[in-house]
């Protein structure tokens, strides 16, 4: 733990902001509230922006997560050996394992091709990406730990599976700050309700407001996915304003009685922005506004891309609107222990088209520029069978990519063995991967620390390493 | 703004010293939490002061020159009194009782009346919960249901009503299962108690055994930490701790003791074998019952399979084909009845026979034998022992092996004396309160300060759960040190200190703000005032549920029996975060990272690890759900109806008071009567659509109780 970096108690400032996420009584709640003294001297306000330690090339991440594991020998890692193997049981000793054999090695029935002008490997089943391979920065040598689901995400999300620490958007809220007037910092599309749920998306210690903000989960269609209480259920909510009048008339003079009690300015400041909320956030959530041609280039329509369609072309829509961490999450369904060949086809056919269409959107708004996509699963897939047809969990070496703000288009970057079992070159740990996140958005791994019972906590423990190669 | 206040607060962190030093655990003994208790006098005494609490607190006021505000107003002090107490707010009686009260021990009585109630054990017990990370299901990576987890906190609920002493408290969770016992019920409640050290998190799947060993043994070091000792143990898991005087071989001398202890066992859970919290059977045969039950789930695969063969033995029985009949039978003795063997018999008497079998097969399956009535339990581990240290804190790296015992800083050489073959949990729960030779003495600080924080709401210290070097100094170091001794001096009675910190000035004062005053301490730190308090998660659903008439203060038993396994399945799950009981909130489903919306927007505390302090946040999620939450809107219909319900001479007018009277606890003002009746008239006449009209005033009266439910006067306590 990092245990030796602490900085004096702040002092406490008198001031009040005013965010959709929190309010001037947040100030003081870190001071008094518990022992959270936030380290450096910013952090009486929750939302001063950090100075940041590095030049930032990102101002923000959106995070595609494929819940339940993609498969990288199947997407973006070819093994010509798997084929030729096929059948043939895999050995330890062929991997550097200790075990004496592994099980019977899987080939992949899908045909590779470079893309681009770089020349990047891409699977035939993602057509739609593929046009984008210049903008990808492959990393196949990404490793973790934790072979069960619950585990990888909350290492993936967390760094940290034993004990409940902030989620990586609960960090980069922390340390960017908010944005925008309306929305959180931090919004998470679709999340997975299992495997940790909140946990994956949760503030742990550092104050509440930096919490993810919840559209829909996993399981249901965003498009049937509702913020709670975002409605009146009532018919007489015509009268709604009227009824706030009366509340904050009331509230203000107690206010007053108290003499500018903090509390309760923020009770009234939360109101009024809860107020506007109800009629902001559906203008934004829907999709309605969209031009027909902008929803196709998403899929938006099209099954099977529909509803992952809608979730990138939110994701976008958050994204110009100031939001710094943004996660869209596919359901349960990258988990193929069986017939790894049919629930491959399947499942990226439902998000080629929305990824290639965001990053295309992004591209031509601007946008990719200060934006760091990010795409992967809590881990990869086994190049051995399982079942016959499957393949199994594999935290050992798998693939994630990057594209976008600060980060090299058209890079593969670090490799597995010959059977995409072990790293082999520039082995990238999910730490690093969360420093080199960090770092792209002007942020020091080691500097982002939070106070908390006593001591420092970051998001990468004591290790992570940035990644400095992939950087443009 | 510091001047003045330094000279009479020390808030500032002193110089820190070398790390090297402070994790010598002897030369650590001069930190002020670890100093004997002080013995001073207040240096100031008047007839302000109705106790010592309030000549401590005088001094420090008349230090920074100021001095103490005006005493609150009664109407304020009874819905103080009955919310920190209870966690409810009086009702319009008890308001016109205290108020025409004109007896000189009137609060006095008030005071013994709500910590005589059950609703003082819900509202304290809760305080409690929030330090032993209570859940009702598992949280990190496979959120289980703890299905049983409820009776542990039913027990907190009604150890904290019959005053347990805390020292008898602390011991029973730490130890309650290897307790002495003179009935079955009372084996069974310590017991239940000890569930304490079971209920923590854990990651469950896709872990090494002694790896899961650690971090089982890790997580509870940490909440014994924090709860009892306020100290950051877990910092010397994997060095010497580098602020406070914690020795990484006092970390591990600790450990050995619950990792001596076992709160994992092997159970049959969702079609496999697995890692599951420990779980006993209560009362005169729990251990059968728990067994036959263990017993039937363990063998459901093996009973489906041979119900699966004694089918298709049937087939060939029915198809007549002997040999191969012959050779099934051979291979799968249990799948075949006795009379479907016999070649003698008739072949209509041996299917009958084999049909026989299958309904007994069949009826076995689909009646499982109910939940034994069990709790989670801890028990001492086989072979208990002492632990290896594991160098940085890696658990396939062990060290040195370290005899089991305790922190040398809160008491140097004491031998634990651990009986061969015992985990040694018995002495830690005694070494724990040992003023004389333990950590009594801390253990008394901290826990005088939860009870401070949770009545005048900021604790003397503000760092409730860190009393190391890194925490804050206390604001009042004579005052936490006198209630310290007050609370051992009364044998631990936790009742008792409530009562005296309840019955001063310095509770009693009115949380009217002063310029001067704020000017020198703005944040009240010195208590020349009351501070102004937001009513808690559940004490903000009590009050609505109790002025609208629909709070029923049954204590409750399970509220999540309708769960399955897993608390948050993943797939669609409409019972989720469920809070649709007429109960009080302490009762409701606490679900690890599934907690219900009003829990999330409000601050509970996060029970994966020990609270001490919930955050203070103000945010847009709140609003939104005092603005539209159901439960919100259907208690302000209920509230309205209760005030229409009655016939009044004095009509519209006489109805506000009651409004006022049921949800504020007071009477409004002339000004603040008409501008209600004006919106009131407003909303019923023109403003709803047509076909509401019947309805009109009904809703017009049902948002004005909405109204008041989102009035800051009823969310906050003076």
């Amino acid at each position: 733990m990092s245990c030796c970096h602490f900085a004096k108690a702040p002092n406490r400032r008198d001031m009040l902001r005013v965010s959709a996420c929190g309010f001037g009584h947040v100030v003081l709640s870190a001071l008094a509230g518990r022992d959270a003294f936030a380290a450096r001297d910013l952090a009486a306000d929750p939302w001063n922006v950090r100075v940041p330690h590095i030049a930032p090339r990102a101002k923000r991440v959106i995070f595609l997560f494929m819940w339940g594991g993609p498969s990288h020998v199947d997407l973006f890692d070819p093994k010509r050996l798997l084929n030729e193997k096929a059948g043939k049981p895999l050995r330890g000793k062929d991997v550097g394992s200790d075990r004496d054999r592994l099980g019977e090695v899987l080939g992949s029935p899908f045909a590779f091709a470079q893309h681009g002008q770089s020349g990047v490997w891409i699977s035939e089943l993602f057509p739609h990406l593929a046009q984008h391979a210049d903008k990808l920065c492959v990393i196949r040598s990404v490793h973790t730990e934790g072979s069960a689901h619950g585990e990888a995400l909350l290492r993936l999300h967390t760094g940290q599976a034993n004990l409940v620490r902030p989620s990586i958007g609960a960090w980069v809220s922390y340390g960017l700050g908010c944005e925008s007037e309306n929305l959180p910092a931090f919004i998470t599309i679709s999340p997975p309700r299992g495997h940790g749920g909140v946990q994956n998306y949760g503030a742990a210690f550092l104050p509440a407001i930096h919490q993810g903000m919840a559209i829909g989960s996993a399981e249901i269609p965003v498009a049937q996915a509702v913020v709670p209480n975002l409605t009146h259920p009532r018919p007489e909510s015509g009268s709604q304003r009227r009824q706030l009048d009366l509340v904050q008339a009331f509230n203000r003079d107690h206010l007053s009685e108290s003499g500018g009690d903090q509390g309760i300015e923020g009770l009234i400041e939360s109101y009024e922005l809860a107020f506007r909320m109800q009629s902001t956030l559906p203008q934004i959530i829907s999709l309605d506004d969209e031009p027909s041609e902008i929803r196709e280039l998403y899929g938006v329509g099209t099954e099977p891309a529909d509803n992952f369609g809608r979730q990138c072309l939110l994701a976008r829509k958050f994204a110009e609107r100031g939001v710094r961490y943004i996660q869209v999450s596919t359901d349960y369904t990258w988990d193929h222990h069986n017939k790894v060949q049919e629930g491959h086809i399947a499942e990226s056919a439902k998000v080629d088209r929305p990824i290639a269409g965001l990053l295309e959107d992004l591209s031509r708004r601007g946008l990719l520029e200060d934006t760091l996509v990010l795409w992967g699963g809590e881990f990869g897939r086994t190049p051995m069978a399982e079942n016959g047809d499957g393949r199994g969990h594999h935290p050992q070496a798998f693939t994630m990519w990057m594209a976008g703000g600060g980060i090299r288009g058209g890079l593969t970057f670090g490799s597995t063995d010959d059977f995409g079992y072990r790293p082999v070159e520039n082995p990238v740990h999910m730490h690093d991967l969360h420093a080199t996140l960090l770092h792209v958005l002007g942020m020091d791994h080691e500097r982002l620390v939070y106070r908390h019972a006593g001591r420092d906590f970051r998001l990468t423990d004591v290790y992570g390493k940035v990644v400095r190669e992939i950087l443009a | 703004m510091e001047i003045p206040l330094a000279l009479a607060l020390i808030l500032a962190v002193g110089p820190v010293a070398e790390a090297g030093d402070l994790a010598d655990a002897a030369g650590g003994r001069d930190h002020w939490a670890f100093r004997p208790l002080a013995h001073t006098r207040p240096a100031t005494s008047s007839d302000w002061s109705r106790s010592p609490i309030d000549d401590f607190v005088l001094t420090g006021l008349e230090a920074a020159g100021l001095k103490p505000g005006a005493d609150a107003d009664p109407l304020d002090l009874i819905r103080r009194l009955y919310l920190q107490l209870t966690g409810l707010p009086p009702d319009p009686a008890a308001v016109q009782a205290f108020v025409e009260d004109k007896g000189a021990d009137a609060v006095e009585r008030l005071v013994d009346h709500l910590l005589n109630s059950p609703q003082f054990g819900e509202r304290w017990g809760r305080h409690w919960l929030d330090l032993a990370r209570y859940a009702d299901s598992n949280g990190l990576d496979e959120n289980f249901l703890f299905r049983e987890a409820w009776r542990y906190r039913n027990w907190v609920i009604d150890s904290v009503n019959a005053d347990l002493s805390y020292d008898r408290l602390v011991l029973e969770q730490i130890a309650g299962d290897l307790l002495p016992f003179s009935s079955i019920e009372e084996r069974d409640r310590k017991r239940i108690a000890a569930g304490f050290l079971v209920i923590g998190p854990k990651v469950l799947l896709g872990n090494d055994v002694e790896r899961q060993r650690m971090e089982v043994a890790d997580e509870q070091l940490d909440t014994i930490g924090r709860a009892f000792l306020g100290l950051t143990l877990g910092c010397a898991r994997c060095h010497d701790h580098k602020f406070d005087p914690i020795p990484t071989a006092d970390y591990y001398a600790m450990a050995g003791i619950l990792t001596s202890t076992q709160v994992m066992e092997q159970r049959y859970m969702l079609g496999e074998q697995r890692v599951m919290e420990r779980l006993a059977g209560l009362g005169e045969d729990g251990d059968v019952l728990d067994g036959i039950y263990e017993e039937y789930w363990r063998g459901l695969p093996k009973m489906k399979k041979t119900r699966e063969q004694a089918g298709s033995l049937l087939e060939l029985l029915k198809n007549g084909e002997a040999t191969a009949l012959e050779e099934f039978v051979a291979n799968h003795p249990g799948a075949a009845s006795a009379g479907a063997g016999d070649q003698a018999e008739p072949i209509e008497k041996r299917i009958e026979a084999q049909n026989g079998l299958i309904a007994e097969l069949d009826a076995a399956i689909s009646n499982p034998p109910p939940i034994p009535p069990r709790a989670m339990i801890p028990a001492d581990a086989d072979a208990p022992g002492d632990e290896s240290i594991r160098r940085a804190g890696q658990f396939d790296r062990p060290g040195d092996k370290v005899a089991r015992g305790f922190l040398g800083v809160v008491a140097a050489g004491v031998k634990p004396g651990i009986p061969e073959g015992s985990s040694g949990r018995m002495e830690l729960g005694r070494w724990l309160t040992d003023v004389e030779a333990g950590a009594g003495r801390l253990t008394a600080r901290v826990l005088a300060n939860r009870i401070w924080l949770h009545l005048i709401g900021e604790g003397i210290v503000r760092t409730t759960d860190n009393f190391g070097r890194t925490g804050e100094e206390p604001s009042h170091p004579e005052l936490l040190d006198y209630l310290a001794r007050e609370l051992i001096d009364s044998g631990w009675s936790v009742k008792s200190l409530v009562r005296k910190i309840a019955l001063s000035r310095t509770f009693g004062l009115s949380s009217e703000s002063d310029a001067e005053a704020y000017a020198t301490d703005p944040d009240n730190r010195l208590l020349w005032r009351a501070n102004r308090r937001r009513l808690e998660a559940e004490a903000l659903r009590d009050a609505m549920l109790l002025s609208a008439g629909e709070l029923d203060l049954t204590r409750m038993q399970s509220t999540v029996w309708y769960l399955g396994d897993q608390a948050t399945a993943v797939g669609k799950n409409e019972v989720r975060r469920r809070t649709g009981f007429s109960c009080r909130s302490v009762y409701l489903p606490v679900i690890r990272n599934d907690l219900p919306e009003l829990f999330d927007a409000f601050n509970f505390a996060d029970p994966h690890a020990t609270t001490g302090s919930r955050p203070r946040t103000n945010v847009a999620t709140q609003g939104l759900f005092l603005l539209n939450d159901k439960m919100v809107i259907e208690a302000a219909e209920a509230a309205a109806r209760r005030v229409l319900k009655d016939e009044t001479s004095g009509g519209a007018a006489a109805r506000v008071d009651k409004m006022f009277e049921l949800i504020l606890n007071c009477k409004p003002s002339e000004d603040e009567r008409q501008r209600v009746l004006a919106f009131i008239q407003d909303a019923a006449g023109k403003n709803l659509p047509k076909q509401d009209e019947p309805d009109a005033e009904f809703r017009a009266w049902s948002m004005a109780c909405h109204a008041m439910f989102s009035l800051s006067r009823f969310q906050y306590v003076e």
